[in-house]
């Protein structure tokens, strides 16, 4: 099976249910056996595996009403909003306090809790290195909504972090002062 | 060579803070065409408030990225039983 752990760790991301994640490995590589006639040879496997999969868990969350569409974001408000973000935690003492927390976790911990759509992105972009281009090819939307939900991934997942940092105690504000409200 | 009387002096070349961190994640992704990026860099040699910004969510792409190597390295007994359970599903469709 071409590409096994790559598509077992997507479709872990995409799905936390364990039992869920491994039905969805299961069924991409049966969607993938009864679709062998469309994959072109020049193609690469391992991004058509992900857009089955991430197909496959669309049809079943919408299905079970668990996926919630994206709204579109400004891509460059929510960078301003990243920043606005960073100044509050750097005087809440948010951002010295990450260097006490181990990363990786934390980092794994913000990525689940994020809502699928922005999930995926985030995923295929920043974790497993995909391009925008291919991002939306995998995902089956325009390169400008990868963007969009690429720069509003990556402000929550940083917020996260700072709540995190606050929630573990680690800042001198943790309980006077909350993270500034931003943008959206 | 002396510019031309109407050029902007390299201060009315930058940009203001608000502008620099809009285009935060396009620049740190590489996707701001040259001048842009060039604008946001004469921004950054300039400004004292917006680098830290800019160096924090480099951090946190870096994060994600080390996470990814990480996660790369898991293999799991559960792995070996999947793969057999997949396996065994492929070949009960196969013709």
């Amino acid at each position: 099976m071409p590409c096994f752990a790559q598509v077992v760790r997507f479709a872990r991301s995409l799905e936390h249910d364990g039992a869920r994640a491994d039905d969805l490995v299961q069924e991409t590589y049966l969607q993938a056996l009864r679709g062998w006639h469309s994959f072109r040879e020049d193609a690469d496997p391992r991004r058509w595996l992900y857009a089955i999969c991430h197909h496959t868990f669309l049809r079943s969350a919408r299905r079970e009403a668990r996926y919630v569409d994206a709204p579109d974001d400004d891509p460059e408000l929510e960078s301003l909003a990243t920043a606005v973000s960073h100044g509050g935690a750097l005087r809440t003492g948010a951002v010295d306090a990450l260097e006490r927390l181990d990363m990786i976790p934390a980092i794994n911990r913000a990525l689940a809790a994020l809502p699928a759509h922005y999930r995926s992105v985030a995923v295929l972009v920043d974790v497993e290195g995909q391009s925008y281009e291919e991002a939306a090819g995998i995902l089956g939307v325009a390169i400008g909504t990868v963007r969009s939900r690429l720069f509003r991934a990556r402000r929550l997942l940083q917020d996260s972090l700072f709540e995190f940092a606050r929630d573990a105690g680690l800042t001198h504000a943790s309980s006077a002062s909350p993270t500034p409200r931003v943008p959206r | 060579m002396t510019a031309p009387p109407d050029s902007p002096s390299p201060t009315e070349r930058t940009m203001n803070c608000e502008q620099a961190v809009r285009r935060l994640w396009d620049y740190l992704d590489g996707r701001l065409p040259s001048f842009t990026r060039e604008e946001v860099e004469a921004h950054l040699d300039l400004c004292l408030r917006c680098p830290p910004h800019f160096t924090f969510a480099q951090s946190v792409k870096e994060w994600l990225r080390h996470a990814g190597t990480q996660r790369e390295n898991e293999v799991t007994d559960r792995d070996g039983t999947l793969r057999e359970r997949v396996r065994s599903a492929l070949r009960s469709v196969s013709p």
